[in-house]
């Protein structure tokens, strides 16, 4: 159903990562995704993995969320995983067509690679799941926010307010494609069978309506902004303010200790 | 001042397909400071063009519009009009811009950058005026269309305005929804905000201080709620909702039985009833 | 045989997505050819889920649909089928117009029935003149059409489809006094012309009491009382009881009988009420 993806990715519980503030686990998203490209042995993968691991069972999302992810991406994985077999040194374990040699060491590196590929899903599906649409656009806004030091304050809000009216409309859109589907079917529209030609001729009929909305629905919003004060945010305050609290310097300090982890795999091992 | 709006000699044109219209013609009306307008029309009278030119989101093309004494032509002043005179619209949800009530009631506050205790406060405040305090952690798209639109009220009362003025704010909403922004509207009022309503629904307009019936871009009457609801056949006329109280009383009437025709309720149509037939 | 039989149909939605909760459960009625069914209930009582199932929009979960005795879901390959069979008007249905002219726009739902050429013409024409759309229209884009204009344009395109059964929901929501008239009459046409069975969800229950024939209501998804107009406002208690009313009217004759003075229980529309007033009237004057 069109509705699923619009619950999105958010899965309310009340582990300390949901609590977090949104700045710092955007950071610290960023700096795990280093430390996974970092790792060059599968002892470092290895503890990026036992930290992720960690924040899974920590952040109390059921792991079928994370399958649902993976699975989405398992074509990627599966290709990925059979080029890196054949690109490998070592021991020729058997040939394929007598030409495309399978080694250990492609086998490793297809291991490699499927896991760090793994790793970088479930780390973002965490922030992801951890963190409403909203407190991610605040704190994407935040962080952006030194921009407008260099004369982008305008660009930097209007992105913010761009992301804030796409979350507030994209669920009634998503209703209102649905109702539009409805009608033209109990019109008689076929929109199952044909092939990808006449299946793209049939989408007509709902993207025409749904194109007119939208632009009668922005018209309609201008309005009403405009009647609220709004001004490219020019002068806006915020009634939320974002403040970081002491679990946010704990959650930091446990994640760089496991980056430094990661460094040090990689010089010793 | 005892005015928050006047309007004096306003035309509105518009062109579509190069041919020229008149949507408001020549129209002059005083909104008095705590008073409880009402405007009546059909699609099409002019009336949303009227409102639109209350808070000048449209200019008047001849004539002036006066808000707190400020002409809506000074382009200076144009968000300081617009705080006083708050604005809401007929579709509850082309007007929400965030996907959390209590972050969608501070929108305008935020604008005028108001202080983040001072903006919480008012929220709290906005939302407890419109009976949903207990819902400012929700998602408006799960709210039902009344719901929906009371936050859009909330979201206007939040930035403290003078006036609020709501276009066919019940077009588009059930008995139940219609009837939450009625009591809503009117509990306003009662606090002392000046409400201009917009409506093509009669009943709607029963305890207002002051009707006007528009058509064609002039108002054709003006009286107190009584004195307009006696003119049924020139409501009819004109293409507005009566409601089947009137409705029966008219009929009663063109059929022969003397009732009269002013009354509303359905407690006062039953009494007028009464007495006719208690004169037999 | 009944045109329209449901028995047992019951319809929950995904786990998940607890915020649609318009579900139906066991509803059960049948309708006969040529009726005039209104459904009322609260917003959220499932009416709207109700009649997506009648032409297969929706899949019943527990249940069957009859239409002319035949399981509808009997081939689910070819549920299309009944939706030249069923026609059903959505909420607001001008929303759902999209192509270039009025003329193609009323022609896409008998063309995907298999309609073309001259018989295509016929019956795009045969409606519009039915229910009053211009010839002057056809030509024109229905975008540039107004509201009430729209809506007309998008009713003739499922009646072009001559249903037997049309299925409306709320379809003079939004519309002023004038525009909702319209609306009306061109059902009453379509019913008469064809001897359809009409189905109409509305919350005007003074509409109700002139249109229809039977009143089917729903409550929390279930069917609470499915009988003659007359004998289901004849319980304003009951329909009190789960937030419905009767007409206003109704309720002013019931405001007088509680003044002790005698008047008949079944008075539900105007016309009604003034036939027994002037009664009243004449009666006095022969005594």
């Amino acid at each position: 159903m069109l509705k699923d993806i619009t619950f999105g990715q958010y899965f309310d519980s009340e582990s300390v990562i949901h609590k977090a503030d949104p700045r710092i686990k955007i950071v610290l998203l960023i700096f795990v995704i280093v430390f996974i490209f970092l790792s060059k042995n599968f002892w470092g993968l290895g503890l990026s993995a036992l930290f992720i691991l960690i924040t899974m069972l920590v952040s109390k999302i059921p792991l079928k969320m994370y399958f649902k992810n993976l699975k989405a991406i398992l074509p990627i994985l599966i290709f990925t995983s059979i080029i890196n077999i054949f690109y490998g040194e070592g021991d020729v374990l058997f040939s394929i067509f007598g030409k495309l040699d399978v080694t250990v060491g492609g086998l490793e590196r297809a291991g490699f690679m499927a896991l760090r590929i793994m790793l970088l899903i479930i780390a973002s599906s965490t922030l992801t799941y951890a963190t409403t649409p909203n407190d991610l656009t605040d704190g994407i806004e935040s962080l952006l926010s030194p921009l407008r030091f260099i004369g982008l304050k305008t660009a930097v809000h209007t992105l913010a307010m761009m992301m804030t009216i796409a979350l507030r409309f994209i669920p009634t859109l998503v209703e209102e494609a649905e109702k539009i589907m409805n009608a033209q079917k109990a019109r008689g529209a076929d929109l199952e069978s044909g092939n990808l030609k006449e299946k793209i001729k049939a989408l007509i009929p709902i993207l025409i309506p749904l194109l007119f909305s939208a632009v009668r629905r922005a018209a309609e919003l201008a309005d009403a902004m405009e009647c609220r004060c709004y001004n490219s945010g020019e002068g806006k305050t915020r009634m939320k303010q974002l403040k970081l609290h002491f679990r946010d310097f704990s959650i930091t300090a446990i994640t760089l200790i496991f980056g430094a982890g990661v460094i040090l795999l990689n010089i010793f091992m | 001042m005892s005015n928050i709006i006047e309007i004096k000699n306003v035309t509105y044109n518009y062109t579509e397909d190069e041919v020229e219209y008149t949507a408001v013609n020549n129209v002059s009306l005083d909104i008095k400071r705590g008073s409880f307008t009402v405007i009546l029309g059909h699609n099409g009278s002019g009336k949303s063009t009227l409102a639109k030119m209350m808070n000048g989101l449209n200019k008047p093309t001849v004539g002036d519009i006066f808000v707190d004494g400020i002409n809506t032509k000074d382009e200076e002043t144009e968000l300081l009009i617009k705080r006083k005179v708050g604005m809401v619209f007929q579709n509850p949800d082309n007007q929400l811009v965030a996907s959390i009530v209590e972050e969608d009631v501070a929108f305008g506050p935020e604008n005028l950058g108001l202080e983040p205790k001072l903006i919480r406060q008012r929220v709290d405040e906005a939302l407890e005026s419109v009976g949903m305090l207990e819902f400012k952690n929700s998602t408006p798209h799960h709210l039902s269309g009344g719901q929906k639109q009371r936050i859009a009220i909330a979201g206007m009362i939040a930035m403290r305005p003078e006036c609020l003025i709501l276009d066919e704010p019940t077009a588009m909403l059930d008995p139940k929804g219609r009837a939450e922004i009625i009591t809503t509207i009117e509990h306003l009022n009662k606090q002392g905000m000046t409400v201009v309503l917009i409506t093509h629904y009669m009943e709607e307009a029963q305890n207002a201080d002051r009707v006007l019936v528009m058509n064609d871009g002039k108002f054709i009457a003006d009286g107190t709620p009584k004195e307009i609801f006696k003119n049924v056949s020139m409501l009819k006329s004109v293409g507005l909702d009566v409601p089947q109280t009137t409705e029966l009383l008219y009929a009663l009437n063109q059929n022969g039985i003397s009732v009269p025709t002013d009354v509303l309720s359905i407690e006062e149509t039953a009494n007028a009833i009464a007495a006719f037939l208690e004169e037999k | 045989m009944s045109v329209l039989k449901v028995q047992g149909l019951s319809h929950t939605y995904g786990g998940n997505t607890p915020f649609y909760s318009d579900a139906v459960s066991n509803v059960s009625f049948t309708v006969e050819q040529g009726e005039m069914i209104g459904i009322i209930g609260h917003t959220g009582s499932g009416k709207s889920t109700l009649v997506q199932h009648l032409n297969g929009i929706l899949k019943p979960t527990e249940g069957e649909i009859f239409i002319d005795g035949e399981n509808i879901w009997e081939k689910p390959k070819e549920i299309r089928k009944i939706r030249s069979k069923v026609g059903l008007v959505f909420q607001y249905p001008e929303y759902q117009l999209f192509e270039e002219t009025v003329y193609a726009d009323i022609a896409f739902g008998p063309k995907n029935m298999g309609l073309s050429g001259d018989e295509l013409k016929k019956r795009v024409l045969d409606t519009c003149r039915l229910i009053g759309v211009k010839d002057e229209y056809l030509e024109k884009s229905p975008f540039d059409l107004s509201g009430g204009e729209k809506r007309r344009v998008a009713i003739a395109g499922v009646m072009a489809m001559r249903p037997k059964i049309i299925v409306f929901d709320e379809p003079t929501a939004g519309l002023d006094p004038k525009g909702r008239q319209d609306i009306i009459k061109i059902i009453n046409d379509y019913r008469t012309a064809f001897n359809a069975t009409v189905i109409i969800i509305s919350h005007s229950m003074e509409d109700m009491a002139v249109m229809a024939d039977k009143l089917l209501v729903l409550s929390k998804g279930e069917v609470v009382m499915f009988d003659d107009t007359e004998k289901v406002f004849a319980q304003g208690d009951r329909l009190r009881s789960i937030g419905l009313n009767v007409p206003i009217v109704t309720r002013v004759f019931d405001a007088l009988r509680q003044r002790g003075i005698d008047l008949p229980q079944d008075v539900f529309t105007v016309s009604r009420a003034v036939e027994v007033l002037k009664q009243i009237k004449a009666g006095d004057r022969n005594a």
